[in-house]
């Protein structure tokens, strides 16, 4: 296999690089000696999927921590497709070049909801039936977990299992169950996997839809079967596995640096933020662990850069020593660090220019609204004065370029706002040319609000495409010079929402999708809208019932069974005082705003830096 | 203190693009922790220069890439260092310090040797090389920068070997490097299609040397002697630099 491929295939395809495996620090374990053979399988392509941390964390843990084995398989490009069902190639694992339908589990990361249409074509291009149901104990259990399998009931269908939470947490605990069930029945299987806690059968549970649509009741088929699925979570991140040797790709890839996770979760309750809620409480890892980490991930990777990756990494305790640790340990030998968007205060941009003394990276910030009173309703508690004085320290420490993030379609959103956004463009624009000698860029990028399952905003309705076209153009008409804006697709956005909080009939329609064509989703050049349409249109689904409700408070919703940990009822609360433009403060300042976490999950905050404020602020 | 290394990149890193493969060295470097010397600016990067580029899709047998130092180091020390870090398929030959002032291995490089190895069916090869030789004008259809455009091959084709058994065949190109005609291996591919091969039965490709061709030596980056009388920067007890030539034999690799 692998000589044909490197002999005939590959010279044909562009960036062969994908396809050749053998990457510094890989592991190829020995098959007859591993227990249960996995294959983590990414719906995207390489360069994309080898970005992905997650994915990184799971490959060392079973392959260092256990007797298991796990290997890799990213979505081929269409050009390698063409040729590997023109020649009748199946889908191979890049470790030991053998079929995907030759390994036990198939494991897929769902990070984004249009992977869906990848996540079919890979299993039709490894000789795997597509439906769970046409699927005996004789093909790999296909198994998915990731942010989007909080709601996972759209891709029910297609999957025998779900993996809920912090993958770390559970995934060797499931191999191993794996391992003890072989020779069983599917369904029997199923039913003992569906036991772990944060594993979720769908095969196991019935489903009924009241006549209007909404769900009726959604119960367990047998006995012993949890009626609710509750996400796993590591409670505490230093004991968690880390790898000290990731995988260093040949070839560049879209985030080509070393990573350190600073913590896991965002304590700010940004109410459109999915994230945000899914991934409570904030747990840290401390100041020693970062620093080991930092210090064997450098010296095995050889990377020249270090970002520190988290939900909001300038709220880690631990910012300022651990930033200038890094520099102070790593700025001589030319390694740089990298921060992804920065908080919207003046304290960032110091220690943003702490960083820019070895290499200067993009200065992103993210206002979010237009409006005090709109970043009231989304509790994004940034004011104009903070943001405006974060953009002045910025450009007086010699920054030319700015990016900004912004949302349209948000809930409670007026004709104001959106002039608030060019508002504030402007400002941003007259602040920079005061301090700069050339004139400053500054770009912004406005995404497409789509409401998600979990947050404050899931009774919302989301803008329809034509509200979001005729806000883009009103947008468009007030640009200024030097002031660039891009704008999220508003069909993707759309196609996004409709998935988003969707149920088990949405299945039919992503099926027919994919039969008329539909891959890669997520990139403009593969994205074709008409034929998403057609596939509603000819399953007789109608995508407004997912999209265009405001929904009551009452209705139950299909993932309602999946406990996040967070209650409904806060949710609720902060969707009523979204309402009336009332924020809530972060708990780690302002105490407990009772959402209810800490109590289901048996932890606490992690914070490493104790939570002194808010310890005061209760005495 | 500036050095000059050899190195193999295996048939497995054959489809690495040149800025793959100046990160992985680049890499490969800071995880041997050799005290390599920056550039200054808000970019710092490695003081590292490669030879010529290396194809995407031919793997190399003898590539070459210069490096600085900020401090002195013992060759045979960064030798080991640098090995244990290199991923096996890319392995480290000869290092040799060369003169600070020594021109680059893009400036002395003029020639390199391909490699085509061939499967049956395929001519005759001797006679393939008599009557290619023979030919006053050999013209392609440029892959290069006036690509489409008839180019004329025949002042750049240097030299050819071949070897062939009965189920086997091997020849080797000794190629310009930039003047008077800079070849691309493409090109000679395209030659071979022209001359009676096929497609198929070429089966691999490969660049077998870098050279210096002085007359009719073909010299390697590292045996370009320097005339400890005439160093030009008086760093006399350092031998190897890229001013003059020693004449002796060529280097080719079987």
């Amino acid at each position: 296999m692998k000589d044909r491929l490197f002999r005939d295939i590959l010279p044909r395809v562009a960036k062969p690089a994908r396809y050749t495996g053998s990457e510094l620090n890989m592991i190829r374990k020995d098959w007859e000696q591993a227990g249960v053979k996995m294959v983590f399988a990414f719906p995207d392509v390489y360069e994309v999927g080898m970005s992905h941390v997650g994915g990184k964390i799971l490959y060392g843990l079973v392959n260092e921590k256990s007797r298991h084995l796990l290997e890799r398989v990213f979505a081929p490009w269409p050009d390698m497709e063409a040729i590997m069902r023109a020649e009748q190639i199946p889908m191979f694992s890049l470790e030991s070049f053998r079929p995907v339908l030759d390994f036990e589990v198939l494991g897929f990361s769902l990070q984004y909801e249009l992977s869906i249409t990848n996540v079919l074509n890979m299993l039709d291009l490894a000789g795997i039936p597509l439906w769970s149901r046409e699927r005996n104990e004789a093909h790999p259990l296909v198994i998915a977990g990731g942010p989007v399998v909080f709601n996972p009931e759209p891709f029910a269908d297609f999957f025998d299992i779900f993996i809920i939470g912090d993958g770390e947490e559970v995934l060797l605990e499931f191999l191993d169950k794996v391992e003890t069930s072989r020779g069983l029945e599917k369904v029997e299987k199923l039913k003992r996997l569906a036991a772990i806690e944060g594993v979720y059968a769908p095969a196991l549970y019935n489903i009924e839809y009241r006549e209007d649509g909404i769900l009726k009741s959604f119960e367990p088929r047998f006995p012993g079967v949890p009626a609710r699925v509750r996400k796993r979570v590591v409670k505490d991140l230093d004991q968690a596995y880390y790898p000290d040797k990731p995988l260093v790709p040949y070839m560049e890839i879209t985030h080509d640096r070393a990573v350190l996770e600073v913590m896991r979760g965002c304590q700010r309750g940004c109410r459109f933020c999915h994230a945000g809620i899914v991934y409570r409480p904030v747990r840290e890892r401390s100041l020693e662990t970062l620093e080991s980490q930092a210090r064997h991930q450098l010296q095995n990777t050889g990377y020249e850069e270090i970002s520190l990756a988290s939900l909001s990494s300038l709220d880690y305790s631990g910012i300022d020593p651990l930033l200038k640790g890094l520099v102070g340990n790593y700025g001589e030998k030319g390694i740089g660090v990298s921060l992804p968007s920065l908080r919207v205060d003046a304290f960032s941009i110091d220690l943003a220019n702490e960083v820019q003394k070895v290499r200067k990276t993009t200065l992103t910030l993210a206002p979010e609204a237009g409006t005090q009173r709109l970043r009231d309703i989304i509790n994004k508690n940034v004011s104009e004065e903070q943001l405006l004085d974060a953009v002045e320290a910025a450009f007086k420490s010699g920054w030319l370029s700015l990016k900004l993030y912004f949302m349209i379609g948000l809930p409670g959103e007026r004709e104001e706002d959106l002039e608030g956004i060019i508002e504030i463009l402007q400002k941003v624009k007259y602040i920079g040319d005061k301090y700069s000698r050339r004139p400053v860029e500054i770009r912004a990028s406005l995404a497409s609000f789509v409401p998600k399952a979990h947050t404050p905003f899931q009774w919302r309705p989301q803008n329809t495409m034509a509200e979001l076209d005729s806000k883009q153009q009103f947008l468009s008409r007030r640009r200024r010079k030097r002031i660039k804006l891009s704008f999220h697709d508003r069909r993707t956005s759309y196609l996004e929402g409709v998935i988003a909080r969707g149920d088990r009939r949405l299945a039919p329609v992503i099926y027919l999708a994919w039969q008329k064509g539909c891959k890669f989703d997520g990139w403009s050049e593969y994205f074709n809208f008409d034929n998403w349409q057609d596939a509603f249109r000819e399953s007789e689904v109608e995508p407004e019932f997912y999209t265009g409700r405001q929904r009551p408070y009452e209705e139950s919703f299909p993932w309602d069974f999946i406990d996040i940990g967070v209650s409904k009822e806060f949710l609720q609360e902060e969707d009523q005082k979204a309402e009336e433009g009332l924020t809530t403060a972060d708990c780690r300042q302002e105490g407990c705003s009772d959402c209810g976490i800490c109590l289901a999950m048996e932890v606490s905050l992690n914070i490493k830096g104790g939570n002194v404020d808010a310890l005061e602020k209760q005495i | 203190m500036r050095l000059r290394s050899r190195y193999r990149v295996g048939p497995e890193l054959k489809f690495l693009g040149n800025l793959d493969m100046m990160h992985l060295m680049e890499r490969s470097l800071r995880r041997a922790a050799i005290p390599y010397a920056l550039s200054e600016g808000f970019n710092p990067h490695i003081k590292l220069s490669m030879g010529t580029v290396l194809p995407v899709g031919l793997w190399g047998e003898n590539e070459y890439f210069d490096l600085e130092l900020s401090q002195r180091m013992d060759i045979i020390d960064f030798r080991q260092k640098l090995s244990v870090a290199l991923p096996s398929c890319l392995q480290l030959g000869e290092c040799q310090e060369i003169n600070d002032s020594a021109p680059s291995l893009m400036k002395i490089i003029n020639a390199a040797s391909y490699v085509f190895l061939l499967e049956p069916p395929f001519p005759s090869l001797d006679k393939w090389k008599e009557e290619l030789l023979a030919r006053p004008s050999l013209t392609v259809r440029s892959r290069g920068k006036k690509k489409g455009l008839d180019k004329e091959l025949r002042t750049g084709i240097y030299r050819i070997e071949v070897e062939q058994s009965l189920n086997f065949g091997r020849v080797e190109i000794w190629v310009a490097v930039g003047e008077p005609v800079n070849v691309r291996y493409d090109e000679l591919g395209e030659l071979l299609l022209q001359t009676g091969f096929t497609q198929k039965s070429i089966a691999e490709v490969f660049r077998s040397g870098n050279y210096i061709r002085e007359g009719s030596s073909y010299l390697s980056p590292l045996e370009v002697r320097l005339d400890k009388h005439t160093s030009p920067c008086g760093h006399s007890g350092v031998p190897p630099c890229g001013v003059t030539i020693k004449v002796g034999g060529m280097r080719v690799n079987k």
